[in-house]
């Protein structure tokens, strides 16, 4: 912290300072809220991007893999901001909330009304449940290395299980040119998409699938495992931004 | 201030001049900037038609043909194990209802095999009004997009009348437009309201310049109530029970669901069509004149065939060139990518059964530049391929040869 103040000299703003103060809360949130918008939902469809585009490439074992360590990225390091400055708890619901409307707008704006997909072909993910969980175990544990190991895993374990209600029926079989497909991947073989052919979707592919038929839980166990490092290395990234050097007074 | 003002005038008056310029709209899919070797010798289309370029929202069209698959498959593509027949759109203007490759159905990609010869038939449904130029295509796995033929297609009727209903294995009829909508849209307001409730819990307190003074202070117990604790505890423990029974609930209501389909389909190539054996055709030399714009290739035919034949079609890269000596090539005058006096021979003689005759062909037509297929002698693999047509025109035979040789330049 840059500039201690005693308890016993403390004083809390009153009158005008309190209002400006308020004010500028509001500012500061309404300018988060565009920049976490902007720069995550960006941040989010250049590294996942068809994953959580398309519903013909949400599979057991790249999406439930990808999406999470991604994800987690700008919550842990808006987390280390305004837990380590402010104590609040909220960063990871900000950032995945800001992502989700930004996803929204792009899907409803962008491939529905300019590129003509019916929009629950590109229906997003969400990962809500994931950053409440996350935000209220730092808040409870206030420990980086708890909410890495039990936050960053919880919010991949999380992460299948969550979006299934929205796209478990997408995966009903449908039987098409004497084979079977899921509802999903006919939406990729009806409606056109000229740059992506089908061998593009990375899908179903790799040694994952060790017990069985089982793939989604080592997915997903797989991710926790790299959630709980990224967490950490985003933690570091935000808190380096986060610097207080030039605060002398408040 | 003068200035600024003449400036501003001179630009609002070149505005305002270019806005009534005609404007012209994209109308290609970048087909003539893939290099010409690429699009001479990998998928060599032929033969294809559309049923129909007129129809309605609704109403099917289908596009159907042939490719051969070069032998002289270039060496800096990888081939072809991974393969997609696509249908180039401006978005899905039109869905695809079936595939077919062969006869067989299909839905994935598939291994093309060079040296194969295949048909196909694409349907289509029309979903969006307008004019769009389309042309069937193929992905090629690490290798990009080789177009087919395009046409302009002309979709008539109302968006509105577009319906795609399919039925699932359990028998259930889902509508394609709106499957699954509502429900999406149902679970992220319902963890969206969590969330912002989450958010305004804390938002309506003051935040950053007073918690940041507390903080500094000292004063963090008072940042965190109990009862901000209890909140937490609640959501830490609510939610991902939650979330479990609602994925347990999805599962129970549809046990049957299968993962995402990722299977390469198996499809065998035709008997063979194209150098079929019956009329051998070997390119011995190929010569490209810049300043005349024509190809001179000098083939040896060795017609082991009943009957005599003459050669009245080399097509390549989708430009048939055709020799008017030959009458009963079925193409249209007048279409661009036809080039109807564009290909003599140096002996019009038919080539009688059990005849070896070397021939020099010329292909002749500005269409080696407006289709920038003459950018060959600049590539690093300068080898001309195409297909060259030979009719017996007694029997009503066509042979097929897939022919393919190195080009020297001639500039002067």
């Amino acid at each position: 912290m840059s500039a201690q103040i005693p308890i016993s000299t403390f004083k809390p703003y009153q009158g005008e300072k309190a209002r400006l103060a308020r004010a500028y809360d509001y500012l500061i949130l309404v300018l988060a809220l565009f920049l976490f918008i902007g720069s995550f939902h960006l941040h989010f469809a250049l590294t996942v991007g068809d994953w959580d585009f398309w519903v013909d490439w949400k599979d057991r074992q790249w999406w439930p893999l990808v999406t999470p360590l991604i994800g987690i990225t700008f919550p842990a390091a808006v987390q280390a901001v305004l837990w380590d400055k402010f104590r609040l708890p909220l960063g990871a619901t900000l950032c995945v909330a800001a992502l989700l409307i930004g996803t929204w707008v792009t899907r409803v704006f962008a491939y529905h009304y300019w590129n003509y997909f019916p929009i629950n072909m590109v229906l997003p993910a969400t990962m809500i449940p994931g950053a409440l969980v996350l935000d209220t175990l730092l808040m409870l544990t206030n420990s980086l290395t708890v909410t890495s190991i039990f936050g960053g895993a919880a919010f991949a374990l999380l992460f299948y299980p969550t979006n299934w209600p929205i796209f478990g029926m997408f995966h009903q079989a449908v039987e098409v040119a004497n084979s079977q497909l899921t509802v999903a991947d006919l939406f990729g073989f009806q409606y056109i998409r000229t740059g992506m052919p089908e061998y593009l979707r990375i899908i179903e592919r790799g040694t994952l699938r060790t017990y069985g038929q089982y793939a989604t839980p080592l997915s997903a166990f797989c991710s926790a495992l790299l959630c709980s490092l990224m967490y950490p290395l985003w933690w570091h990234i935000g808190k380096w931004f986060a610097s207080t050097r030039y605060l002398t007074k408040i | 201030m003068k200035t600024h003002f003449k400036t501003w005038l001179l630009a609002l008056i070149a505005l305002t001049v270019m806005s009534g310029l005609p404007l012209s709209s994209a109308q290609a899919h970048g087909e003539k900037a893939l290099e010409p070797f690429i699009r001479m010798r990998t998928i060599q289309w032929y033969d294809v038609q559309w049923s129909t370029q007129k129809f309605n929202v609704n109403e099917e069209v289908s596009v159907s043909g042939k490719f051969h698959v070069a032998e002289d498959w270039p060496i800096s593509v990888p081939k072809p194990e991974a393969s997609f027949l696509n249908i180039s759109t401006p978005g899905p203007v039109l869905i695809r209802t079936e595939r077919y490759l062969n006869g067989k159905p299909w839905t994935n990609s598939v291994a093309l095999q060079p040296g194969g010869d295949y048909d196909f038939k694409v349907v289509l449904k029309g979903r969006l009004p307008g004019r769009y130029h389309i042309h069937p295509f193929f992905n090629l796995k690490d290798a990009g997009q080789v177009m087919g033929p395009g046409v302009w297609l002309e979709i008539g009727g109302e968006p509105g009348d577009f319906s795609n209903t399919i039925k699932t294995i359990n028998g259930e009829m889902i509508d394609m437009e709106s499957f699954g909508f509502a429900n999406g849209v149902f679970w992220h307001l319902f963890w969206g309201a969590l969330a912002a409730a989450w958010l305004l819990w804390w938002v309506r307190r003051p935040l950053f310049i007073s918690r940041y003074r507390m903080l500094d202070a000292g004063l963090e117990h008072e940042l965190i109530t109990p009862q901000d604790k209890l909140i937490a505890k609640l959501v830490l423990v609510g939610v991902p029970v939650l979330v479990l029974v609602l994925n347990a609930v999805t599962a129970n209501r549809y046990p049957d669901a299968i993962p995402l389909q990722a299977g390469l389909d198996q499809i065998l190539p035709l008997p063979a069509q194209v150098n079929a054996g019956t009329v051998n055709v070997d390119t011995l030399k190929a010569e490209y004149n810049v300043s005349k714009r024509s190809m001179v290739l000098q083939v040896k035919v060795d017609n082991r065939s009943q009957g005599a034949v003459r050669i009245g079609e080399f097509a390549s890269s989708n430009v048939h060139f055709m020799n008017a000596d030959v009458t009963n090539v079925g193409y249209i005058p007048g279409r661009d990518d036809v080039s109807n006096n564009g290909l003599s021979l140096d002996n019009v003689a038919p080539i009688e059964p059990g005849e070896q005759r070397t021939v020099s062909i010329e292909v002749r037509d500005a269409a080696w530049e407006s289709e920038r297929l003459d950018g060959l002698i600049r590539d690093a693999d300068s080898r001309v391929g195409g297909l060259l047509f030979l009719y017996d025109d007694v029997m009503g035979k066509r042979y097929i040869s897939s022919i393919s040789a190195a080009v020297i330049p001639k500039f002067i």
